[in-house]
């Protein structure tokens, strides 16, 4: 957004730095949730182990990121974007990191799950399309954060209510599943536990965006109505 | 029959924390399409600005800007060299009248309205002489009530306690935080309506610099100031509005809080970080 | 590997650059040489001047040189009339002078607008300090003598000395003044104060330190006048005092000493040593050191004054 750079050629090259890295986490995030997808449909092992591995990467993110804001802020003292932009990344890297968990927890769940046969996993498409819209929300978030772009975040928010009903699908036919045949309860439950997962990795998302905003705008749109954040967009 | 003082409902035990600000006080002063020259030179252009009353008031922006040109309107300092003309007004409330008219003497301007310089600058004479100066201007005799309201100013300025002891000794023997405090006292001691603050700490180290900040904060419940600094951290820690002022314009004034998190200016955004230039 | 960075010079280069410096510095000791040798033609002249005009005056001290009126005795002339001429004429100088210097260079500084008007009398002011002493004295005659009709007396020589000294006082009072930093004087405007006060409560107390030393330079310099006083009439032989200012009866003060013919000391000392006889010029010679001693008692004074009150004083 600000087209002059900083009179710190430094300042410039710290900020440019952080942002780098907020990406390159959320890179890895992202990659996480598509290898704990495909450890819930295949099961392999090797993947599980690469995932759980790879959480410990993202949790490097989360703390080399911090100390970085926090250094920027004893140094820099930044003001008005730069402030904003700061607050922000500190957010945001929680809620990555958040979905890092989320993520990790999804492919034990998954081991977990086809222990007890591989057959379960397969009775649930919603999951699928649940962790693909939550997945888009991430991408997009991102990108809006790479580009700034509020407009683009403001999408990401109106997915939401998309992964809400999808969870709310997964849990009915797990609980008609459940029903019919009181030996997968266990396997039900983990189902539900990864849709569980995957809703709250949508929510971060969701998060992530309305940081990109607070960035952008400097409005927390945070607990408003989606037709409110719409309102306070159109302003100029 | 249930008593209903008996239950307090939660919400009223629990006040929610609120996000919107209480709304702005009693205007203390009102600068009015104000325009200053130095001979041709024009310094400051058609400026509109309110100074809220019991708050602390802002101005930066980079040198030459005109800040501290503005803060010397405020009162009259221009009025002692030649060839300066001020248009517009500046209304002074609640009497609503205009500092800058002709009629009104610029002495009696600056006896209501008081200003604290860039550099400490005492009288080289005694503490308690340099405090009681402005009483005495105003034809003050009694020992007793310039003793009185010479330690009232001191004990203001957050100076009592250093110098009772030492009231004789010439005011150059103090540090340079105490000086400024004591030209704080100075001012004070009349009772102003307004304190001017003309880059108060620019000559202070940090400790020094602290002390002047935490009175300024202080000192605003008894009266409004108006703070020209150079510091932009300086302005967000002690102020409640800030005016960002560039080339002897005003381009934006504000609540600090929005104007440092959120500036509606390009131009005021780039100076709080760093872009400027 | 970065090309530009700093490498130690090797020793060829140390060398060349060692040699530099020892041949900038011989132009030092040249100098240095030169200087000292163009400051000891002036001391030493001086000094030798001094020394001979000691050794010829020197024996002439006594009472007698200072209690008797001149004579056409050598041995029996003294300077009585010609000090406490001079001590008179001093006394009317600077009277008159003091404060209207002061005065207008309060003024000047203070409280004349700043216009071309004020800018050409600043010049004025500083060129007549200039302007030679003896068109002081032309001036003088005709305005003092003949005009005001003060005739050639005591008060006609003081207030042409004090027209004399005049330049330097206002512009030294004005030096002085300006001294003040602009903030002391901001900060008394600013809780106030009207520009009388800030005068008689700052600017004056502050700056009087300098003025008392510009006041005594002029004197110093107004001492050993000779030339205006000739024009305007200073007798050479005067072997009476003037009328005693202090009387018996009512109204026990008396200025009729003010119209009384003078002569001063460096008038006796130029007197005497325009007389062909060789023994009274050691009558000049010793007049000559009593002249001396009192200019530089004047500017020790002055330093001593100004290093007092500034001591007080720091900005």
């Amino acid at each position: 957004m600000p087209p002059t750079e900083h009179i710190s050629k430094a300042f410039e090259a710290d900020l440019e730095e952080t942002r780098t890295r907020v990406l390159q986490m959320g890179g890895l995030v992202e990659a996480q949730i598509l290898a704990a997808m495909r450890a819930y449909a295949s099961g392999d092992a090797a993947i599980v182990e690469q995932v759980i591995e790879n959480d410990r990467r993202v949790n490097g993110y989360e703390v080399a990121i911090d100390s970085a804001c926090s250094h920027i802020v004893v140094r820099r003292q930044p003001a008005a974007s730069d402030l904003r932009l700061i607050m922000g990344i500190s957010k945001i890297v929680t809620d990555l990191e958040r979905m890092g968990d989320e993520a990790e927890k999804i492919a034990r769940m998954a081991r977990a799950l086809h222990q007890q046969g591989p057959q379960h996993a397969q009775r649930f498409p919603a999951i699928r399309h649940a962790a693909d819209t939550a997945l888009r929300m991430l991408r997009q978030a991102l990108d809006a954060f790479a580009r700034l772009d509020a407009a683009a975040a403001a999408e990401v928010l109106k997915e939401d209510p998309t992964i809400d009903s999808e969870f709310t699908s997964v849990l009915r036919q797990a609980i008609t599943y459940m029903m019919e045949d009181p030996r997968t309860i266990t396997a039900g439950l983990e189902i539900v536990w990864v849709a569980k997962a995957i809703e709250r990795i949508g929510d971060h998302a969701k998060n992530v965006a309305e940081q990109v905003i607070y960035i952008v705008r400097g409005t927390d749109v945070r607990h408003t109505s989606f037709a409110d954040v719409e309102r306070e967009l159109s302003k100029n | 029959m249930v008593s209903t003082t008996s239950v307090r409902p939660v919400s009223a035990a629990v006040p929610a924390p609120r996000a919107e600000t209480e709304p702005d006080p009693a205007p203390k002063a009102a600068a009015r399409g104000l325009s200053f020259y130095y001979g041709e030179v024009q310094a400051l252009k058609n400026i509109d600005l309110v100074v809220h009353e019991h708050r602390v008031t802002a101005l930066i922006g980079p040198s030459g800007c005109g800040k501290s040109t503005f803060l010397r309107c405020f009162n009259r300092m221009h009025d002692l060299y030649p060839g300066n003309r001020y248009e517009g007004e500046i209304r002074l409330y609640p009497d609503d009248m205009n500092l800058l008219d002709a009629s009104v003497d610029p002495i009696e301007v600056r006896m209501r309205l008081a200003m604290v310089f860039q550099k400490p600058n005492p009288f080289p004479k005694s503490i308690f002489e340099n405090v009681a100066y402005g009483l005495r201007v105003r034809g003050e005799r009694s020992r007793r009530t310039l003793a009185d309201k010479v330690e009232q100013a001191l004990r203001a300025a957050a100076l009592w306690d250093e110098v009772k002891d030492r009231l004789e000794e010439p005011a150059f023997n103090l540090s340079g935080g105490q000086q400024q405090r004591l030209c704080i006292a100075r001012a004070l001691a009349t009772d102003p309506e307004m304190l001017l603050f003309d880059e108060p700490t620019s000559a202070l180290d940090p400790i020094a610099t602290a002390s002047i900040e935490e009175l300024i904060t202080e000192l605003k419940s008894r009266v409004t100031i108006l703070i020209v600094t150079h510091n932009m951290q300086q302005a967000a820690r002690v102020s409640d509005y800030t005016a960002y002022m560039y080339l002897g314009e005003l381009i934006e004034f504000g609540r600090t809080d929005e104007l440092f998190i959120k500036p509606k200016h390009k131009q005021t955004e780039d100076y709080i970080t760093g872009r400027f230039g | 590997m970065r090309t530009d960075a700093p490498q130690p010079p090797r020793s060829a280069e140390l060398a060349a650059m060692r040699e530099l410096i020892r041949r900038h510095k011989r132009a030092d000791i040249v100098f240095g040489l030169v200087g000292l040798v163009c400051m000891m033609v002036g001391v030493v002249t001086l000094l030798v001047l001094f020394v001979d005009l000691m050794i010829d005056g020197l024996p002439r001290f006594s009472r007698d040189f200072f209690m008797n009126f001149p004579s056409r005795h050598a041995e029996r002339a003294g300077i009585l009339s010609a000090w406490v001429g001079t001590c008179l004429v001093m006394l009317v100088t600077m009277v008159a002078a003091v404060p209207l210097g002061v005065a207008a260079g309060i003024y000047l500084e203070e409280y004349a607008p700043k216009n071309w008007v004020t800018d050409l009398i600043e010049i004025n002011v500083t060129n007549l300090a200039g302007v030679p002493s003896i068109v002081y004295g032309l001036l003088a005659l005709g305005l003092f003598v003949y005009i005001f009709g003060l005739g050639q007396s005591i008060a006609t020589a003081g207030l042409t000395l004090a027209l004399l000294i005049l330049p330097v006082i206002i512009v030294t009072t004005r030096e002085a003044i300006r001294a003040i930093p602009v903030a002391i004087r901001e900060a008394a405007y600013g809780v106030g104060a009207t520009r009388w006060q800030v005068v008689a409560d700052h600017v004056l107390p502050y700056s009087i330190g300098g003025i008392m030393t510009g006041v005594i330079i002029g004197l110093a310099r107004a001492i050993g006048e000779t030339a205006p006083l000739i024009t305007v009439g200073a007798l050479t032989f005067i072997a009476f005092l003037p009328p005693s200012p202090l009387r018996s009866e009512a109204p026990y003060v008396s200025f009729e000493w003010l119209l009384s013919p003078f002569t001063v000391l460096p008038i006796q000392m130029f007197n005497w040593v325009s007389r062909p006889d060789e023994k009274f010029l050691l009558n000049a010679a010793a007049t000559g050191i009593v002249i001396i001693v009192a200019t530089l008692a004047m500017n020790a004074l002055a330093i001593w004054l100004r290093y007092r009150l500034r001591k007080r004083i720091k900005w």
